[in-house]
């Protein structure tokens, strides 16, 4: 149950990677990196606890492009 | 004033749009898909508002392909551009407007690379005209959903299935038609539909729409910053960056949105209705009217746009429109930017006075204006000059 952030490159991915996430029950936050590690887009990731997986695939399978996922504090 | 340009854009701009706009600049002032404080944020979520909205309203599944433009005629240029300019041909119909007939010219001006297909009112004669002009490096069919100035109306939904067919890409510009004629982009076939937001959803003027179902890609027009992927010299792939370089019309965009909820409160089948009933109308009353030209058939529900093209026989289209608007009627006259349709409609030496009324619109003006075309028609007739 840790947070996780799934990078999604662009601001675009996120805020329709939340809608998505939203309408199967998943909440999310669009979370920008100080810093975002090279291949990240300029660091927009949604911020999710717990079901990161099911949350990540289901992005994957609606076309929302994800970068990586790394975990949270 | 009584203004019947709204073909050119809508005003009034209903109070719901005017108020958006005022909220965005008062509100949502960060610059957005940028910064990641709470501001920039909130104006991202309205971003993004609008991009989900419009493609629910065009029936575009995702919502990353609508593209924010400056305009109609940019996005019709992006696509046209960024689709043929490495090759290929385009196929066309002989009622476009100069969004779509000077950038298909540009591309090869000495050895055209488009073909004309004829508008015909028989439907289905125009979709043959079509097919006939498919040659084997035709790729992309772009057309107008109606003349911009006699409101006449290419059957989309069979022109789509047309491409289909061919393995053509289909592109439509609804500059007149977005927000008042129904279109779906998945049912009639569109890969790339074009929108002038300004005009049939009654946003701020300096806005526009590509919504892109792609199956190619476009080559951006403009490259440049996307608040993504930065440390890459190359235009990032996916819609909608590739296609939006540099900071958005934030006050605009949540302009479209409103005009969108706007057109959607009030029925867009209502407000076409309305609009095109104040135009049989004057059709009704000025048919037959000595001194008076018209260039089309009755404008039936389904096959005509709200805009009305007509002459007073002997007088410059631009006289005309003058003596309107001493008496405070505002209207277009001229070429309306079109003159492949002024050809196709033999009015390319006189121009043509253009009506298009809107939601706005009343039955009163509709009055007003009639008499005011029989009242110049006869002092022509009768004194060869105009005292107004």
């Amino acid at each position: 149950m840790g947070n996780h952030y799934i990078h999604v490159g662009s601001i675009t991915n996120a805020m329709r990677g939340k809608r998505l996430l939203e309408q199967q029950g998943i909440r999310s936050y669009v979370h920008r990196a100080g810093q975002p590690a090279a291949g990240d887009g300029c660091g927009y990731s949604l911020l999710v606890t717990g079901e990161a997986e099911r949350a990540e695939q289901i992005l994957r399978v609606s076309g929302v492009r994800v970068v990586r996922v790394s975990e949270g504090l | 004033m009584i203004y019947w340009d709204n073909a050119a854009t809508t005003w009034p701009k209903p109070a719901k749009v005017r108020q958006a706009v005022g909220q965005a600049l008062r509100v949502y002032g960060a610059n957005p898909g940028r910064g990641g404080h709470p501001m920039a944020l909130s104006t991202s979520e309205q971003i993004f508002a609008c991009r989900q909205a419009a493609a629910d309203f065009f029936g575009l599944s995702d919502p990353s392909g609508v593209i924010f433009t400056l305009n109609c005629t940019t996005a019709l240029n992006t696509v046209i551009r960024g689709l043929l300019e490495q090759g290929g041909r385009a196929l066309t119909s002989d009622v476009e407007h100069n969004a779509v007939w000077r950038p298909l010219t540009a591309l090869s001006p000495h050895y055209p690379r488009f073909d004309m297909a004829a508008w015909s009112e028989d439907e289905e004669e125009t979709v043959e005209n079509f097919r006939r002009a498919i040659r084997p490096d035709t790729r992309l069919i772009v057309c107008t959903h109606a003349s911009n100035v006699f409101g006449v109306t290419l059957p989309i939904r069979r022109l789509g299935k047309l491409a289909r067919d061919h393995g053509l890409l289909f592109c439509v510009d609804a500059a007149q038609t977005a927000g008042v004629l129904p279109i779906d982009m998945e049912r009639d076939g569109i890969d790339y539909l074009c929108v002038a937001p300004h005009k049939g959803l009654y946003a701020p003027m300096g806005t526009g729409l590509l919504l892109c179902r792609e199956r190619e890609r476009v080559a951006p027009l403009v490259r440049g910053g996307t608040g993504s992927y930065s440390l890459s010299a190359a235009q990032p792939a996916d819609l909608p960056d590739r296609l939006e370089s540099g900071t958005p019309n934030t006050a605009g965009i949540c302009g479209i949105h409103a005009g969108i909820q706007f057109v959607q409160e009030q029925g867009r089948d209502s407000v076409y209705r309305h609009e095109l009933g104040l135009l049989n109308r004057v059709f009704k009353r000025l048919d037959g009217c000595e001194g008076i030209c018209l260039y089309t058939s009755f404008p039936r529900y389904g096959r005509a746009a709200p805009v009305l093209s007509l002459n007073v026989a002997g007088l410059p289209s631009e006289e005309t429109a003058r003596l309107l608007a001493q008496e405070g009627v505002a209207v277009r006259a001229g070429l309306h930017c079109a003159p492949q349709a002024h050809r196709r409609f033999g009015t390319e030496a006189t121009g043509t006075v253009r009506l298009a009324p809107c939601i706005f619109s009343t039955e009163q003006e509709t009055e007003k204006i009639c008499k005011l075309f029989s009242q110049i028609a006869q002092k022509r007739l009768h004194s060869g000059k105009i005292m107004v």
